[in-house]
């Protein structure tokens, strides 16, 4: 038989067109790589279940235009940034994956940045802080075109923690030693010297899962602080509480969004009582409003009052905002971009995410994007919390 | 004293202490075996999630410790029958028990991960809560701090009671000289080797307990970072040796503490690792081992 050129295309075409047929009439897929496993499985297990409330609630209300949506591709990176990679090219090499989420951390989302930049498919960041992430030239330099970030960033959360301490001139910051850790510290520093030149800022750094912290907590204390603000995790934040508690070192105490979640709880038990921390203010408001009322009710239903929710059934976890809220947000711009535009073409959605405006998220009450701002995440989205002792249980109140 | 100095001081010498219980932990295997258990940092971790998980079904604290620990020696004796004897047996001595104990602490890691969850969780206060301390001339020392050094300090000065004035000391010291003559002269090696395995988990154990409780939070990954420092503590102290533990555990615990303190906290884990270096330099055989000679 002769095999010429035209006969080739045309199979081809036979070969790829009941493809996009499907494409077209299937289901609508996303994918995301996250810490599902791992130490910091709190984060990623926990984004992972914000998107499959999302997708639920999307599918009983009759998808988008029609159309069913899936979680089609949900691999797990325990927070490793290589690992994040390679899951992140199986992911795209799914042409099907027509919107994305980011992983749960900086480290991880700092590697793949440049290859989803680079693919052009919207993508949203639900919880990695550090700016660079959707402004690598700068924040006063135009966003990556297709990343948009509605997680606490380093830039606002800064600028809420210096506010917060504001009322001390001595101050300690002993942060962790990732970008997170490392970007969060330097820009507080700089908040608070912008803001009260005269103050003495001690900036003293941990490594991860460090079991003793005494070094580090004795120079903040030889620096005569007032007070002290840990940016890093929930864990090691319970180990520096109780080291605190064992050198009598008794300053007022501080917490980044990261650090004062369940782990730290658990861990330092009593002790967290006075702790104040800036986190999303949607979950301390009474009424929440409605978007995050229903994500909490969506949640419980789902999952019960377990280790994200908290004991309480009436008063989620504040954390809950950020664990998982910010998953749920993140597959519902997705959806409502795709809704609007009425396509999934890379190019429509990114243009759809673009023009969003005062779309009411579970964690931030309104999110709005331009060309030009791809961080939804303001200041008065924003709270100050004070963590008290009722009972047997701790609760934050919010202050600010 | 300078309160700096004195905090710094305090921490260094407990933290030290427990480098030195999982220094003494893999001394013991070394005596009857020649090779350590890299796994232990993961029996060490099982140890605090196994007194977590049964205290929390309601059993007293120290029931839950006693329980975790009769676990973990078992798994001593699984250890060295599984995954070192075989190496050992089928390679005529190469390193094979190197991957095989690492690869069943990796192993327990995946384990633990599983059943227990892989997020950190709360570990109980043993005896005395982070905020309990005495006063001693004007300086708060914290007692979980004391419990530690105290602890740690009676069990190795034990075993070199142990080792120095009993028969079953005298046998253990036989089998590290020479294992073969030892088992001609009608000493129970296969014994001992066991024995040795149970106790240096049972070691790691009690190291794991005592580490959590200051940290007051445990999870699958807990235990990797000190087991590397506790093999620095043995090989500067002199592997072998059980005072040399005790020393080696207390110098790179006191010197990272000083250089964290008065140079830099980046600098505080990588001092150990430096103090390795120096001392396989200047004297390969550690602060109280003895040089290796071999007669033709």
């Amino acid at each position: 038989m002769k095999i010429n050129r035209r006969s080739l295309a045309l199979g081809a075409a036979a070969l790829t067109l009941p493809g996009l047929v499907r494409a077209q009439s299937g289901t609508i897929k996303f994918g995301f790589t996250a810490a599902l496993t791992g130490p910091f499985n709190e984060f990623g297990e926990g984004i992972n279940r914000g998107a499959q409330i999302a997708v639920e609630e999307c599918n009983k209300a009759g998808g988008i235009n029609g159309r069913m949506v899936e979680l089609a591709e949900v691999l797990d990176d325990q927070l490793v940034p290589d690992r994040a990679v390679q899951n992140l090219r199986r992911i795209l090499d799914n042409r099907e994956i027509v919107g994305l989420m980011c992983p749960s951390g900086s480290g991880p989302t700092l590697a793949i940045a440049d290859m989803i930049q680079a693919d052009g498919r919207p993508i949203i960041n639900p919880q990695a802080q550090t700016p660079t992430i959707v402004y690598p030239n700068g924040p006063d330099k135009p966003p990556r075109p297709n990343l948009f970030s509605i997680s606490i960033g380093n830039l606002v959360e800064s600028e809420k923690l210096a506010a917060a301490l504001s009322e001390f001139t001595r101050i300690g910051i002993l942060h962790e030693s990732t970008g997170y850790g490392v970007t969060g510290a330097d820009l507080v520093r700089r908040e608070i010297m912008r803001r009260k030149p005269a103050a003495r800022v001690t900036v003293e750094s941990y490594n991860q899962r460090a079991q003793d912290m005494t070094a580090q907590l004795v120079r903040v204390q030889r620096a005569n602080a007032e007070a002290m603000l840990v940016i890093g995790l929930g864990a090691d934040f319970a180990v520096i509480r109780r080291n605190m508690s064992r050198l009598n070192i008794n300053l007022a105490l501080f917490g980044a969004a990261g650090a004062v979640t369940v782990p730290y709880i658990e861990g330092a038990g009593d002790l967290v009582a006075g702790t104040r921390a800036v986190n999303h203010a949607a979950f301390g408001r009474r009424p929440m409003h409605g978007a995050a009322q229903k994500f909490a009710d969506l949640y419980r239903a789902k999952f019960g009052t377990d280790r994200w929710y908290g004991p309480d059934a009436a008063n989620p976890l504040i954390s809950l905002a950020g664990t998982v809220g910010s998953g749920y947000d993140c597959i519902n711009l997705l959806i409502d971009a795709i809704r609007r535009v009425n396509s999934t073409a890379a190019a429509d959605v990114v243009r759809a995410l673009d023009q969003t405006k005062d779309y009411e998220g579970a964690t931030i009450s309104r999110i709005s994007f331009t060309s030009q701002n791809h961080v939804a995440l303001k200041l008065e989205d924003l709270g100050t919390y004070e963590m008290l002792k009722r009972g047997d249980r701790v609760v934050l109140e919010l202050r600010d | 004293m300078d309160d700096f100095f004195f905090s710094l001081l305090l921490a260094g010498i407990s933290v030290g202490a427990v480098y030195a219980l999982i220094a003494l932990g893999l001394n013991l295997t070394f005596w009857t075996t020649k090779t350590l258990n890299f796994g232990q940092g993961s029996l060490m971790m099982l140890c605090a999630m196994l007194t977590v998980f049964i205290s929390s079904q309601g059993l007293a604290i120290t029931l839950a410790v006693v329980g975790s620990l009769a676990v973990v020696a078992a798994l001593g004796v699984f250890i060295e029958r599984w995954t070192v004897r075989p190496a050992l047996e089928s390679s005529g001595g190469s390193m094979g028990w190197v991957v095989s104990t690492l690869g069943f602490g990796i192993f327990l890691q995946g384990m633990a991960a599983k059943y227990f969850g892989s997020q950190a969780v709360a570990f109980p206060d043993v005896v005395f809560t982070a905020q309990d301390f005495v006063t001693v001339f004007g300086q708060y020392i914290s007692l979980q701090y004391l419990v530690v050094l105290a602890v740690a300090v009676a069990l190795i000065l034990a075993f070199e009671l142990f080792i120095r004035r009993t028969v079953w000391g005298q046998a253990v010291h036989a089998v590290s000289l020479d294992p073969e003559l030892a088992l001609v002269q009608g000493i129970p090696v296969r014994r001992l080797i066991l024995g040795s395995f149970m106790l240096s988990s049972i070691l790691a154990g009690v190291a794991g307990v005592l580490i959590a409780q200051i940290g007051g939070t445990v999870d699958p990954a807990f235990g990797f970072d000190l087991v590397l420092l506790g093999f620095v503590a043995a090989v500067l102290g002199g592997m072998g040796s059980s005072l040399g533990a005790l020393a080696g555990g207390l110098l790179v615990g006191v010197i990272s503490k000083l250089v964290g303190g008065y140079v830099s906290t980046a600098a505080e884990h990588g001092i150990a690792f430096a103090l390795l270096m120096l001392a396989l330099a200047v004297r390969p055989q550690g602060l109280f081992g003895r040089p290796e000679v071999s007669k033709a």
